[in-house]
């Protein structure tokens, strides 16, 4: 007999079990845990998962993590409720309206790459075997680790298995499209496509609306439910809100301190990916907002000065939140968005069905990736994207993670690079690490990397050239 | 004294030249030349417009290191090496580019070659990943509006009986290429998959009457005869290869090739095209439709199928699926194809390589030789 | 001459070159229990075929026979197609068919052969017949092969005979975090840096190793009973880490598990050469 070794053998070595399993303990603790107590939960875990809490629980943060987990928290648990119930579980990647699941009574909609985010940073072993075993199964390794963790464990046969897989990275990335084509194909699950065409002209536009509307005919056929306009106005209600929460942090994020602390960049876009048009998100946006206004009020900064304030292109790194997030800003590196932060909320006129389903579906088309890598030309909208946040935000300096499986980003960053020192006089620090795998670039390497950029580059370009304001 | 060469040698001779004296003759002569990359491009529209229609290819170049200051080494080393010869002039005698989104790499290639250095006449054919009502749609509406870039670029009109000269034309050429794939499926194959690779290569690197003319000749000379004495029948699939030297590797150690679902090969032109169609719906349906190509979503199961009656057909022992690091469509498919062909019983080799490395083809020669020890000795 | 039919296997490998010489009459099996086969290990010289040449001539040498007296040879190894060539052998094999052949000569039970040697790391699987069923080999990168132990017994301060045993002298292992050899030889030094133990320090490079060979294991599965060849199967403790991982006891063949290559190119030649 043929073993693949390594394989989980139970439902509860699966990522999905286990991420759950850590969120069962944060669910019981209070909203406003105190810092003894804060040290009594951390020490009761296991070391990587005490060290992710330890930077989601560090008292800048904390208020605002515990409201973040204890969504992410609910948002699993519907999905498990939904497989004993016989609702439909829906796995869309992270460019996908999560809303639109939301607004079926019968489904719901599971994310792989924010499970696999909440792996790599907090569960033992990182996530690692998940992915072990998906490069036993002769995935080659520089597919992309957001996904592949996750379905990885899917694929062992033992993981909570989703029922129907929404693809949405046609022509944005193809790693993720045929990672999901490669899970539904080898699970013999249903996958829909919502494919973007690289063609932002009125026609390319048009036929994203058709593709978006055949995806929803589609699936209304599949789950056997036409979408209620009563639903979906609550839910698109709760988009509305939230995205107005989200350009009142933008706002904050403005002032010098950075009043905003780094992880919440990672915070709203995970509350962009999973509960968005859910109660739970707005709550969750809210926290933020109040803790970041708090912060200004009180002219709290974790650093003695704020050094730089980064415009970090692309994704972040999910291996060690504390090692990055939190680091940053207490060397006074303020992270002010990444490319997911970057999906530009219009407000959606509830009047009818058709203007809902229309505003979701322009909220589509400009989720994160599908509208920068998706677009036209896979550099000209990403820099027009960054170089119009980096003047928003008046950031004076770039930094690109350098995932190895972005190969769209990597095929272009020379001219992002170039374009941003031209029009706005941002210097680039290229970084190359995985940013899901903590196997692949220390973080003690990424942050040396990072450190001497600054000092070298950013702070003594910044005495020459422009002060912060 | 005249030494008389061989058709077929004739042939690849051409045919390992970029920049041919067919094409050299063809720009002294006053023609343009317009190159494209992606299989998913209809060369017809560009014959119809009067301008020779040229393939991409890099021919096994591994210098990359002016590309490398633009494409990241994360990228694949084919589209490194094309945008090497794109910048470093080999590509000069290009007077117009055409731009698909094939996959990433491709599209990052030809993004960092018009930012670079741009080709005076530069359009994008965007190609959708889906075969569903709408992407046919749409995609014979990009078909028409190239052909028109094409009329405003170079001041010429693609009317409705050039472009149906020109799908007559090209399609004579596929169905040379056609026959000889045929010649490769017997006991004792005419062509060995090095000199097949050259055919095809040369098909799309020069004008179609012109090589319409030489295949007649080489056809006929290889008719009747035949290659003895090898180890076993290799079928490749895979990435985007044009390596001549790779493939005369897997053949030096003994594994004839006998057929490919490659990109540079059967995928080009396997399907012959539907005459009962209107030209430009025509050329939709065979270059999206019918396209054999990992990018296009939804169509594993054709694409395995395609291999598993080529093996039938074409006598195949062993199928080795290639893709070169990094390339993630054909990494990811080749999974799955390596899958489903082992369930058929078929033995599969899956090699990632690195393009025109010539560091990795010892390691390639181990592997490929083991492969054959494990599927048994025909000669 | 004499009537004695002789069999012989040259590997040329990447470091070393072996030569083995098996005798008409005599079974092919263990030296152990009596059994006639004769071996030769050196460093390669600076190219495969006086590599080849030395190491076969100093073998014939000691047996006081002449190339004459070898009934049917095959060659294996990286330089395998030039000894062809040059005539020093009848027919060349890869590396893969010969340890697979060489493994199971041994040991008829096996059905997955690890071999690692100074670059290359392979899993093997043969059938009930010692047919190749299946094989995979590394990619390029050192982490996982003989290599990535060298460079870190190195950093250690130590021989890479040595490691083996310090790691199993280990009371806690200290995991390396990174799995990109570069990366853990920055990590390795930091450790050394801070003053940990060696022995814990070793113990966590023989799982960073017994990883990366798992990975290589789980592309192609693994059937039982299962033998390790080449080089760092004389690592103890990657050996009982591999065990450990893969929840079996692993055949010790009964000879230098770094002849096994050689030794199956001689089980091949004298199977095509007696059928000749």
């Amino acid at each position: 007999m043929t073993i693949l070794a390594g394989a989980p053998r139970t439902s509860r070595e699966g990522l999905f079990e286990r991420v759950i399993a850590m969120l069962d303990m944060v669910r019981s603790i209070p909203d406003d845990l105190s810092d003894e107590e804060s040290e009594g939960v951390i020490a009761l875990m296991p070391p990587d998962v005490a060290e992710t809490l330890e930077g989601f629980l560090n008292p800048r943060v904390r208020r605002a993590s515990i409201a973040y987990l204890k969504m992410i928290g609910k948002w699993m648990d519907e999905a498990r409720e939904a497989k004993e119930t016989g609702k439909k579980v829906i796995l869309v990647p992270f460019n996908f309206v999560p809303e639109l699941i939301h607004a079926f009574e019968n489904a719901v909609p599971l994310t792989s790459e924010v499970l696999t985010s909440l792996g790599a940073g907090a569960i033992e072993g990182k996530g690692h075997r998940y992915w072990d075993y998906a490069m036993g199964l002769g995935i080659p390794d520089h597919l992309c680790s957001s996904s592949t963790i996750e379905l990885g464990s899917m694929l062992t046969g033992q993981d909570f298995e989703a029922d129907a897989i929404v693809s949405s990275t046609a022509g944005a990335c193809d790693a993720n499209s045929k990672i999901h084509e490669f899970v539904a194909h080898y699970l013999g699950i249903p996958q829909f496509i919502l494919e973007k065409p690289v063609d932002d002209t009125e026609r390319g536009r048009e036929q994203f609306r058709r593709n978006f509307y055949r995806l929803v005919s589609n699936l209304e056929e599949y789950i056997g439910e036409e979408i209620s306009e009563e639903r979906l106005r609550d839910v698109v209600e709760n988009c509305n809100r939230a995205a107005e929460l989200h350009y009142q942090l933008w706002e904050l994020k403005k002032n010098v301190p950075c009043p905003v602390p780094n992880l919440f960049s990672f915070f709203v876009y995970g509350c962009r990916f999973t509960m968005w048009g859910r109660p739970e998100a707005v709550r969750c946006m809210e926290v933020m907002v109040e803790e970041s206004r708090r912060r200004l009020e009180a002219g709290e900064y974790p650093a003695p000065r704020e050094l730089a304030r980064v415009g970090w292109l692309y994704v972040g790194y999910y291996i060690d939140y504390n090692g990055l997030f939190n680091w940053m800003e207490e060397q006074g590196y303020s992270y002010l968005f990444d490319v997911l932060d970057l999906f530009f909320p219009d407000p959606i006129p509830t009047d009818s069905r058709e203007t809902m389903l229309d505003g979701v579906c322009e909220a589509a088309r400009r989720f994160p990736m599908t509208r920068q890598m998706g677009a036209d030309s896979m550099s000209v909208a990403w820099i027009d994207d960054a170089v119009h946040m980096c003047r928003e935000m008046n950031a004076n300096c770039g930094i690109y993670c350098g995932h190895h499986a972005c190969k769209q980003t990597w095929s272009v960053i020379s001219i992002v690079q170039k374009e941003l020192m031209d029009r706005i006089g941002a210097p680039t620090l290229c970084l190359q690490g995985d940013a899901w795998l903590s196997g692949m670039t220390p973080m003690s390497r990424l942050q040396g990397d990072i450190d001497e950029f600054m000092k070298n580059v950013v702070i003594k370009r910044r005495r020459v050239h422009r002060p912060l304001r | 004294m005249t030494v008389t060469t061989s058709a077929l040698e004739e042939a690849v001779r051409v045919s390992e030249a970029v920049e041919n004296e067919y094409v050299k003759r063809w720009k002294e002569g006053g023609g343009q030349v317009v190159g494209y990359s992606c299989v998913t491009t209809p060369p017809e529209i560009i014959d119809a417009a009067g301008l020779l229609p040229y393939r991409i290819r890099a021919l096994g170049n591994p210098n990359t290191e002016i590309a490398d200051a633009h494409l990241a080494r994360f990228n694949c080393s084919f589209c490194r090496s094309c945008l090497q010869l794109g910048l470093d002039g080999t590509f000069d005698f290009l007077d117009g580019l055409i731009e698909t989104n094939g996959c990433d790499h491709l599209r990052g290639m030809f993004e960092n070659w018009q930012y670079v250095k741009p080709v005076a006449f530069f359009h994008y054919v965007k190609v959708p990943h889906q075969t569903t009502p709408e992407a046919m749609e749409y995609y014979t509406e990009e078909l028409r509006l190239f052909a028109k870039a094409l009329e405003a670029g170079f001041g010429t009109k693609v009317t409705r009986p050039k472009l149906k000269k020109a799908i007559e034309r090209q399609e004579a050429v596929r169905s040379k290429l056609r026959e000889v794939y045929a010649m490769r499926e017997g006991d004792a194959p005419s062509f060995t998959g090095t000199e097949a690779l050259s055919l095809f290569l040369l098909a799309s690197a020069m004008p179609a009457d012109d090589y319409l003319a030489l295949i007649d000749r080489v056809i006929d000379e290889r008719s009747g005869t035949g290659i003895t004495g090898y180890r076993a029948r290799l079928m490749l699939c895979g990435a985007a290869t044009d390596e001549l030297e790779l493939i005369g590797e897997i053949e030096d150690v003994g594994g004839l090739v006998v057929t490919d679902s490659l990109c540079y090969g059967a995928r080009a032109f396997w399907k012959p095209i539907r005459t009962d169609l209107e030209p430009i719906e025509a050329l939709a349906e065979l270059y999206l439709k019918e396209m054999l190509c990992p990018r296009m979503y939804e169509d594993f199961p054709r694409r395995r199928d395609f291999v598993i009656d080529e093996v039938k057909r074409a006598g195949v022992d062993g199928v080795m699926v290639m893709h070169n690091k990094f390339c993630d469509v054909h990494g990811v498919d080749n999974v799955q194809l390596r899958l489903s062909l082992e369930k058929e019983g078929i033995p599969v080799l899956q090699l990632e390589k690195e393009y025109g490395s010539k560091a990795d083809i010892g390691r390639i020669r181990t592997r490929v030789q083991a492969f054959l020890e494990r599927i048994g000795d025909r000669s | 001459m004499s009537d004695t039919r002789r069999f012989a296997g040259i590997d040329v490998g990447s470091l070393t070159a072996q030569a083995v010489l098996i005798e008409d009459g005599h079974t092919p099996m263990l030296k152990a229990i009596g059994v006639k086969f004769d071996a030769r290990s050196i460093r390669v010289k600076s190219n495969p075929l006086d590599s080849a040449r030395t190491v076969m001539g100093e073998l014939l040498d000691e047996r006081k026979l002449g190339w004459g007296d070898i009934t049917y040879c095959v060659s294996t190894g990286y330089g395998r197609d030039r000894v062809e060539a040059e005539g020093l052998a009848q027919q060349n094999m890869s590396e893969i068919s010969c340890h697979g052949v060489g493994a199971f000569s041994l040991a008829p039970q096996v059905r997955t052969i690890i071999d690692i040697g100074g670059q290359d790391a392979k899993v093997i699987r043969v059938d009930e017949n010692g047919d190749l069923v299946n094989f995979v080999m590394n990619d390029k990168c050192a982490a996982g092969t003989g290599r990535f132990l060298e460079v870190m017994s190195r950093t250690l301060g130590i021989s890479f005979e040595d490691l083996g045993p310090l790691a199993i002298e280990a009371h806690s292992r200290i995991e390396l975090s990174s799995r990109c050899s570069i990366f853990a030889e920055t990590e390795v030094l930091h450790y050394i840096q801070k003053g940990v133990n060696r022995a814990d320090l070793a113990s966590g490079i023989t799982k960073s190793m017994a990883d990366r060979v798992m990975a290589l294991v789980r592309r192609v599965g693994m059937e039982k009973e299962v033998m390790m060849t080449g080089g760092v199967a004389k690592n103890v403790a990657v050996r009982s880490e591999l065990e450990k991982m893969l929840n079996v006891r692993m055949i010790a063949p009964h000879i230098d598990p770094q002849l096994i290559g050689a030794y199956g190119a001689a089980v091949l030649a004298r199977r095509t050469g007696e059928a000749s």
